[in-house]
């Protein structure tokens, strides 16, 4: 069977959100000046990390071009299988793979290190995406089914161990679960035996995991060990002020005081330098992001595309919320990215592919609108 | 139309709007926060950010130490000290003159201006501690801050210099250590590396430099507004580097180079069976000391532009024509592919014609009648000439991949050279030109456009003196024997170490005995276009049960008989006799 793209140029035109688009790109310039300055002072030479995120960022231009000519249903078609080999290549992962800071989370694929919990995430919408929408969680049967089949990834990530991840599985599964139409007692039984098993999972983390929640709770605890970073964060991004230090003129970063200042930190070199105003632009653009995807879950008249939109906002609402609060010291350090900010390879990829996807369904009322006036 | 409506689009949007808002909501709480932060207590942060006192300082382990086979050490640390300071309190003019006029009084060259130039070259950020002078003793050092005047902006910071106590004997093969530079900065992924650190550049240093290396700790310390330390926050300890023993032996590697003088050429010897390299001497060699110690560009401009390179190892990265070495590999294909066998005979009436080309055996008068075993002690041209044209090229060269000539032996020394096999297609490569049976005629004695290191010569050797197996020289003694298997029988083997022996006893390479050891070996006389005739002699001792293979190569030698052989006879002979 030849392949066919699904939507025509003219198609895609006629439906692009461009709000969505423009609101992604501005992010994405935004997190490249931020990378560009937490490099200054890492290597001699600052530019690495923009050139190799500027040719991510190439290349997840072009796996967007091509979702958008294919659109999303053949995504959801085989999401199915996709979702197995996931799991299939967790479990290998879990066997092999390259031991990161005491974490196995990376394939070493030629020069390339890629994580499959990235890809997992877009994987595990598209197929609960498929799966709710034919069997609605609200029976017992349903909702248990659900959660029998995707919880296997959850078990997985935290495995490796990847608890970041996990919770974000976690997020995305409850929220598609709810718009999918799980009953309010079938939510509050999940949260209620979720709190129940809080004290289990306790025991399974390990001992950096739980110091770094504990520091959390009060950073100085530690104040030269796990709760530097805290309060180092915190200090960058209050240092910020009204109007910011300049670009290229923040001293946390550069000083080495901030751990990691191009990936996990990325939110606290841009406040310092950009300030409460730079800070309110970012959250005010995710926050764009968010309301354009969940309005092409409203335009669109599938269930599937709805399920597959509201999922990929949970995931982004959530890495954002975690990463920006993470920043103030108001949320635990778990390591996840700021979606389309951070420097990282299969983050910014895989995010570009969501995105795509949701461009698609924004797209598809459209192509429906067509096809009937022929 | 849909079959699985039980769940109305309508209650879903209605979930969609519900979820949407708690989003919106969510992270106008973030909002919440950088108000409370920047605004509310921004000017707190910001006057803790100016405050921040804490300063991150690197500490570089000792580098694993480097040992001889009986315990010498090759490579160890000595402790030095580093004046340090940072730029940004280095700023006014007179901080200049005040800090060189110190380190003048106390008998330490500085002038204002050259230190302005350094802290120029070495500035990164105003934060990052540069060396105003490098390489105290400790001595100096107290002297220095006992002086009133003593600058308060500068601090001593303790660093490891690496020296080789067995400098140039051993410069090969160590190697030496600098600076990491930009590029392989770059290239690193694995992060371990920062500016300003020290890494392994050739040699062992490099080959092992994951081992050597050890774990950066780290300092963190809280410092007054002059960048004084006041207190210690925090302290990792670096971890030293792994140590490893080599095979090598430092006296034998003395005496070899008493033996080759400082002529070009290279010397290698090698246990016979597991392949651990006891001699590795490249002649002429340099001192890598000053090299890991900073070196002017007029030295270091010097000492690659030196006509007879020093630098240059020759004995796994210098090639050159084997010459009669190489007859024991024509020997075993002949053999082997049933072209002669011991009763075979050649007349040499001291030329061989091949169509309107005339080649020369190196006795213009001839050897008569020989077999296999006296054309190897003779060294007998002819014989191998008609053969290899019996034999034809393609197996000639299949024999001589057998034994790993055109590869690499795989020591564990960065720079080998593969030499070059030079077969046909390499020679349509290069020249155009298809495959002459004069090019084979040639290649059975070494010439033409094979060319070898000592390194293989040692390795071709070895095979015979061990009953075939082809070992993968290693200089680092707990690195596990390897070596495959070369195709050769038993019998045809027990041939060619006949003829080797006589070459000793009888023939060629009689210059090689005499010095208390049996020695089986091959004289090789090689023509090369550049330069006087290359002497070698490759051979293994004790001839009945060997121990050691040794190679030697003199460039632009001379004849291989009067030259090479008792260079190995004598090495060979220190190794068994005097060292045992």
């Amino acid at each position: 069977m030849p392949f066919e793209f699904n939507y025509s140029w003219g198609e895609i035109r006629g439906g692009l959100d461009r709000t969505m688009l423009v609101t992604v790109l501005v992010l994405f310039a935004l997190g490249l000046a931020s990378i560009y300055s937490a490099g200054i002072g890492v290597r001699t030479s600052t530019v690495v990390y923009v050139v190799k995120q500027l040719t991510w960022g190439a290349v997840s231009a072009v796996v967007y071009v091509f979702v958008l000519r294919a659109g999303y249903q053949d995504f959801v078609r085989y999401s199915y299988w996709m979702y197995g080999g996931t799991v299939a290549l967790l479990v290998v992962l879990s066997m092999s793979g390259t031991i990161s800071k005491g974490a196995v989370r990376w394939f070493q694929l030629g020069a390339l290190n890629f994580q499959p919990a990235e890809m997992g995430k877009v994987v595990l919408i598209l197929a609960m995406s498929r799966f709710c929408s034919r069997n609605t969680p609200n029976s017992l049967k349903n909702l248990f089914m659900a959660l029998a089949v995707f919880g296997v990834s959850v078990v997985l990530i935290l495995l490796q161990p990847d608890l970041g991840s996990s919770l974000v599985y976690v997020a995305v599964m409850f929220a598609m679960l709810a718009v999918a139409g799980a009953p309010g007692r079938y939510l509050g039984g999940m949260v209620l035996a979720g709190l129940a098993a809080a004290p289990f999972l306790w025991g399974t983390l390990r001992s950096y995991q739980k110091l770094r929640l504990v520091v959390f709770l009060d950073p100085y605890v530690d104040p030269q060990g796990a709760g530097y970073n805290v309060i180092q964060s915190r200090i960058a991004v209050g240092s910020g002020g009204l109007w910011g230090k300049g670009f290229l003129h923040g001293t946390q970063g550069r000083l080495h005081f901030l751990p990691e200042p191009h990936t996990d930190f990325i939110f606290s070199v841009f406040a310092e330098e950009f300030g409460f105003v730079g800070g309110v632009i970012v959250v005010a653009l995710f926050a764009c992001l968010l309301w354009r995807v969940v309005r092409a879950a409203f335009q669109t008249k599938d269930v599937r595309g709805k399920l597959f939109c509201i999922g990929v906002a949970a995931w982004l609402w959530f890495q954002v919320m975690e990463s920006i609060a993470m920043s103030m010291g108001l949320a635990p350090i778990t390591g996840l990215p700021l979606p389309l900010f951070s420097y990282g390879g299969s983050s910014l990829l895989m995010t570009a592919l969501a995105l795509a996807l949701v461009q698609s369904v924004a797209i598809s009322p459209v192509k429906d609108r067509f096809s009937t006036l022929t | 139309m849909r079959m699985y409506k039980a769940f109305d689009n309508f209650d879903v949007d209605r979930r969609l709007i519900y979820v949407r808002n708690i989003f919106i909501f969510s992270l106008s709480l973030l909002v919440v926060g950088l108000v409370y932060f920047q605004l509310v207590k921004g000017d707190e942060y910001v006057s803790l950010a100016s405050s921040n006192r804490l300063r991150m300082i690197r500490l570089l382990p000792p580098r694993g130490n480097v040992y001889d086979a009986s315990g010498v050490p090759l490579a160890v640390n000595v402790r030095t000290f580093d004046m340090k300071a940072y730029p940004m309190d280095l700023r006014e003019e007179e901080d200049f003159d005040e800090v060189a006029g110190v380190f003048a009084r106390h008998g330490i060259p500085m002038t204002a201006q050259g230190l302005k130039k350094s802290v120029e070259k070495q500035y990164v950020a105003p934060y990052r501690a540069i060396s105003a002078a490098i390489n105290l003793t400790l001595a100096q050092v107290s002297d220095l801050v006992m002086d009133p005047t003593f600058p308060k902006s500068l601090f001593p910071s303790p660093v490891w210099r690496r020296i080789y106590p067995g400098g140039p004997l051993v410069a090969h093969v160590m190697g030496y250590v600098g600076e990491i530079t930009r590029d392989e900065l770059e290239d690193q992924r694995d992060l371990h590396y920062q500016a300003g650190d020290i890494v392994g550049k050739s040699g062992i240093e490099s080959m092992y430099e994951e081992e050597l290396r050890g774990v950066v700790g780290d300092q963190v310390v809280e410092v007054d507004s002059r960048g004084r330390r006041l207190r210690d926050v925090n302290y990792n300890d670096p971890r030293k580097g792994g140590d490893i023993r080599l095979t090598l032996d430092l006296a034998a590697q003395r005496e070899a180079s008493r033996l080759m003088n400082g002529r070009r050429g290279a010397m290698v010897v090698m246990d016979v069976k597991d392949g651990g390299v006891v001699v590795f001497f490249s002649s002429p060699t340099y001192d890598p000391n000053p090299l890991t110690w900073g070196i002017s560009n007029k030295e270091w401009s010097a000492l690659i532009n030196d006509a007879d390179r020093p630098m240059m190892n020759r004995v796994s990265g210098g090639s050159y024509p084997p010459g009669s070495a190489f007859k024991v590999v024509t020997a075993a294909g002949i053999l082997m592919e049933g072209v002669a066998n011991t009763k075979s005979t050649v007349f040499c009436p001291g030329r061989f014609e091949l169509g309107p080309q005339t080649f020369r055996c190196w006795r213009r008068s001839g050897h008569g009648t020989e077999d296999i075993v006296g054309a190897l002690r003779d060294s007998c041209d002819v014989f191998f000439y008609q053969m290899s044209v019996r034999l034809g090229a393609d197996k000639l060269l299949e024999w001589s991949g057998e034994f790993g000539i055109g590869e690499r032996t795989g020591i564990d020394l960065p720079g080998e050279s593969r030499g070059n096999i030079a077969g046909r297609e390499w020679k349509r490569a290069r020249f155009k030109e298809s495959w002459y049976q004069g090019d084979t005629v040639n290649y059975s004695i070494g010439q033409g456009f094979l060319l070898m290191t000592p390194l293989q010569l040692a390795r071709v050797y070895a095979a015979f003196a061990n009953g075939g197996r082809l070992v993968v020289p290693r200089l680092n003694a707990d690195k596990k024997p390897e070596w495959r298997d070369v195709k050769v029988s038993n019998a045809n083997m027990d041939i060619i170490r006949r003829g080797i022996r006589d070459v000793v006893t009888r023939g060629t390479g009689r210059a090689a005995g005499g010095y208390g050891v049996e020695i089986a070996g091959k004289t090789g006389t090689a023509q090369n276009s550049r330069d006087d005739d290359h002497a070698w002699f490759v051979g293994y001792a004790p001839a009945d049960a060997p121990k050691y293979v040794a190679a030697v190569l003199v460039e632009g030698g001379g004849s291989g008989s009067s030259v090479g052989g008792p260079l190995v006879g004598q090495m060979l002979s220190y190794l068994l006799e005097y060292n045992k």
